[in-house]
């Protein structure tokens, strides 16, 4: 980060190799669908080098990624919000929420296992979980404290709990 | 169930591979190369956290060189040991607060809201405990001259934190600017304590202390109206 930071494309392309997937990932266990996925990425990407010299070497620099991705997206979905509620003048609220970005195109098993979640617990999972971050480094991309992570992880296992437990009774 | 089962299904499931086009990478590479100049990064937290600070004293002490240190004049030792300490270790709350909230993935020691709601409370508390004169003499219209005072005292002290923390990138603008705002008005409150010898309880713990949520609203209600005018854009935060 510090080489991109002093203007080393190559040092940027292997961190854009590095992180993409991960940070793709996280936009499409959070109801995206690929194509937005691909759109949130590359907006992500511009956001970060345009934003860049905001980031402190020595600090972790998996929270400085994902904060930002985060904003991507609460954007994304704010501007997809306000264009639907545009819509909702036009058409009927049926075809509206068919507009809403990220609601179909789910294949992956992550992201049904995530599916019953509210946003900030599969975020949170997402970030424990998949890209291996701390509690701390968790609570620095979501602008949260610790505890507040914490009761997140542990609501959603309680519901991830009861949603294995059902699949189990459907398997057997 | 258990959650070390739990544990294994979501690292199995997180196990699977997750590849991103490699043309959708190149395009990304690609349109970053044109501007990939040094940058300068940020100065240390601290750094920005004492600008932040300075400007809050440089601010309140400039309003109440032009406007009379009689407040302070009038105040015993007690008042003064406990009012300006307190204000004091509120704004470096705040001047924290605002370089956190302007700095990506920085830890957030407090919600704004919590530190509006605690620097509020502590104000109440000072001087519900410091003055007891319960006369409310020309309460109206005394207090609105102090109110007005006060927040026109937090507009330069926002505006010039704002230039110290142009650079940075606020992920949650409306967080950002309800701690900007807290700042300021405690510069504002700051001013006051300096200038204003009414020392009527009720004068201080309605308009004195008002100062403080009003400039924090005002702060959280601009940056959001910034939010919605250029959300669209790139550079917000900025």
């Amino acid at each position: 980060m510090a080489r991109y930071q002093e203007g080393d494309f190559a040092a940027a392309t292997a961190l854009i190799d590095c992180l993409s997937p991960q940070l793709h990932r996280f936009f499409v266990a959070q109801f995206a669908s690929r194509r937005d996925a691909d759109d949130l990425l590359q907006e992500t990407w511009l956001r970060i080098h345009k934003v860049r010299h905001t980031y402190r070497p020595g600090e972790p620099v998996l929270p400085w990624f994902y904060a930002i991705a985060r904003h991507v997206r609460v954007d994304h979905y704010r501007k997809a919000m306000r264009t639907a509620a545009h819509e909702e003048r036009l058409e009927a609220m049926s075809e509206v929420e068919a507009a809403i970005p990220g609601q179909s195109d789910r294949t992956d098993d992550l992201e049904a296992l995530l599916a019953p979640l509210p946003e900030g617990q599969r975020e949170v999972i997402e970030m424990l979980k998949v890209a291996g971050m701390s509690l701390e480094e968790v609570a620095r991309a979501t602008s949260s404290s610790v505890g507040s992570v914490k009761q997140k992880a542990h609501r959603a296992y309680k519901t991830l709990r009861v949603k294995v437990a059902a699949m189990g009774r459907g398997l057997s | 169930m258990r959650d070390q089962e739990i544990d294994k299904i979501l690292e199995l499931a997180a196990q699977a591979r997750h590849d991103v086009e490699p043309a959708l990478l190149q395009r990304i590479a690609g349109s970053i190369k044109s501007s990939i100049a040094p940058v300068r990064p940020l100065p240390p937290a601290w750094m920005l956290a004492s600008g932040l600070i300075l400007i809050c004293v440089s601010v309140a002490l400039a309003g109440a060189a032009r406007a009379g240190f009689h407040g302070i004049e009038k105040m015993t030792g007690w008042d003064r040991a406990l009012i300006f300490p307190a204000l004091g270790i509120l704004a470096w709350l705040a001047a924290a607060g605002f370089v956190s909230e302007m700095i990506p993935g920085s830890r957030r020691r407090m919600a704004p809201k919590t530190l509006l709601a605690i620097g509020s409370l502590v104000l109440l508390g000072l001087f519900a405990v410091l003055f007891r004169d319960y006369r409310t003499h020309q309460f109206v219209s005394a207090g609105i001259v102090c109110l007005v005072t006060g927040v026109l005292h937090a507009v330069p002290a926002g505006l010039l934190g704002w230039c110290v923390l142009r650079r940075g990138f606020a992920v949650n603008s409306v967080a950002a600017g309800l701690v900007g705002g807290t700042l300021a008005g405690l510069a504002g409150v700051a001013m006051l304590e300096l200038h204003c010898d009414n020392f009527q309880a009720l004068h201080l713990l309605l308009w004195h202390t008002a100062v403080l949520p009003v400039s924090g609203a005002a702060g959280a209600l601009l940056a959001w109206a910034l939010r919605s005018r250029t959300s669209s854009g790139v550079g917000e935060g900025k």
